[in-house]
């Protein structure tokens, strides 16, 4: 099998514990090839000095502020590997995930992204069949599909070719955080290459939505929602869907008792200068196929 | 053995931390999932789950998708799984959770804390979100009077020019 460099990119912003677990994790990565690039947020609890000290073999890039999942594109455009993988900051791939996902890619040059099934970190092992997994190699036909829909990936892990990352313009920085993978799915989908899930491909995430500030992901979520459509959907989708959106976002202003969602979306129709140039239709095909739950930015403030 | 049926209506990673607690909250009981077609692959490596039902659409639950496979059975339990602590945004699951024969409707949330929900709930929270529905549609149809007709020159300007 041949063994191409793979770019590990992970951002971190303030989680010391996590990014240092996650590191530690993914050198025992199964993997002879790995570059693994960490890009700091302006920590102030001491991440990028730990990092530093205690994995020289990081390439660690500081950033002089938070500038979100924008950090993420400093990474990209810093990765050397045939591959990159995205994670968060307190995921990482299992011991096999790298060498099966790269398996993947050889055997399809139309694979886009391997999308990793993100498991809990705390509970997986304990409710998973090992029988599925164990084997440590590639098994059979493991994906995930579905026969009449499209599907997006998770930022928790996720494998992506570096020249069509480069080709579609790396993750949208104006998004800040969140539905910025479905943003660059849309852009993959539409160059001819396809998104799949593998159930044998794991990534590791400290799943902990309680930790979530309660306003950030409500507000980023529903702002983002409307970007996703304005920047993606055509014209004859992309006005219902805004209609649709603006319902909702009435909707469940009342029926949560919050302002969150009204906010966000006057934040997306006042910023809506910041997409010009960026908005770029994709086929109808891709458009009605591709799955993009948009409640689920209203399912996370109370 | 008792029958209990699990709506996958969150992530794969939050029905890993949601399923022991299920497991170790009804130890007499027969456990299986409904879900997405993509999710089957996924949902078949849970060690505890008999059986794994596909909710044949792409969108969300909603109380007129059917499913037929399900047409004849009955569970025990019903689960329906949130992301949240109180349910918020989660009433579809619920309604749709109606359509099921079920004996009991439980809603489990983020912390794996438990709550009955009983039918004549769900049919009164039905009623209070039927109102706001109604208020919503009118704001929204406001709204749009200011601003959808000027939304699809915005969209075209903003586009990406020389790729269309």
């Amino acid at each position: 099998m041949n063994t191409p460099l793979v770019s590990i990119v992970s951002i971190c912003w303030n989680r010391k514990t996590d990014i240092m677990e996650s590191l530690k994790r993914i050198r025992e990565i199964d993997y002879p090839n790995l570059e693994i690039i960490v890009v700091d947020n302006a920590s102030t609890d001491g991440t990028p000095e730990m990092i530093a000290a205690e994995f020289p073999d990081v390439r660690l890039i500081k950033m002089y502020k938070n500038i979100g999942i924008e950090a993420y594109n400093i990474g990209f455009h810093n990765a050397r590997g045939e591959y990159i993988v995205v994670l968060d900051d307190d995921s990482f791939p299992q011991r096999d995930a790298i060498r099966r996902m790269v398996d993947k890619f050889e055997r399809d040059p139309q694979l886009g992204v391997v999308a990793f099934d993100v498991r809990n970190f705390y509970d997986y092992d304990d409710v998973k069949n090992d029988a599925f997994e164990g084997t440590g190699q590639a098994l059979g036909e493991t994906a995930a599909t579905a026969e009449n829909y499209l599907l997006a990936f998770n930022g928790a892990g996720a494998g992506v070719r570096r020249d069509l990352l480069e080709e579609v313009g790396f993750y949208p920085d104006e998004f800040f955080l969140y539905w910025n993978e479905q943003d660059t799915a849309f852009r993959i989908l539409d160059r001819g290459y396809t998104i799949k899930f593998f159930a044998d491909v794991v990534s590791y995430h400290k799943y902990s939505p309680t930790n979530r500030s309660s306003w950030r992901a409500p507000f980023y979520y529903t702002r983002n929602a409307f970007w996703l459509i304005w920047k993606n959907y055509p014209l004859e989708m992309a006005i219902p869907l805004t209609v649709s959106l603006i319902r909702e976002c009435f909707y469940f202003s009342m029926e949560q008792k919050t302002m969150i969602y009204l906010k966000a979306m006057v934040n997306a129709f006042v910023y809506m200068g910041c997409l010009k140039g960026k908005r770029k239709p994709v086929s109808m095909e891709i458009a009605k196929n591709l799955r993009i739950p948009f409640n689920v930015s209203f399912t996370f403030y109370r | 053995m008792k029958e209990l049926l699990i709506i996958r209506s969150v992530s794969f990673q939050q029905l890993d931390k949601n399923l022991a607690a299920i497991a170790k909250a009804y130890p007499d009981h027969r456990i299986s999932i409904l879900t997405h077609e993509h999710g089957v692959m996924l949902a078949q490596k849970y060690r505890q789950v008999n059986d794994i039902y596909v909710y044949p659409y792409k969108e969300g639950f909603k109380l007129k998708n059917k499913v037929p496979v399900l047409k004849d059975k009955t569970f025990d339990v019903v689960i329906v799984p949130v992301t949240n602590i109180t349910g918020a945004g989660f009433f579809n699951v619920l309604l749709f959770s109606l359509g099921l024969k079920a004996s009991k409707r439980v809603l489990c949330n983020v912390r794996s804390e438990f709550k009955e929900v009983r039918r004549f709930s769900v049919l009164c929270l039905g009623l209070k979100n039927l109102a706001i529905s109604v208020l919503s549609s009118v704001s929204t149809a406001v709204l749009a009077v200011f601003v959808i007709p000027f939304l699809p020159f915005k969209l075209r300007n903003l586009e990406k020019k020389g790729e269309l």
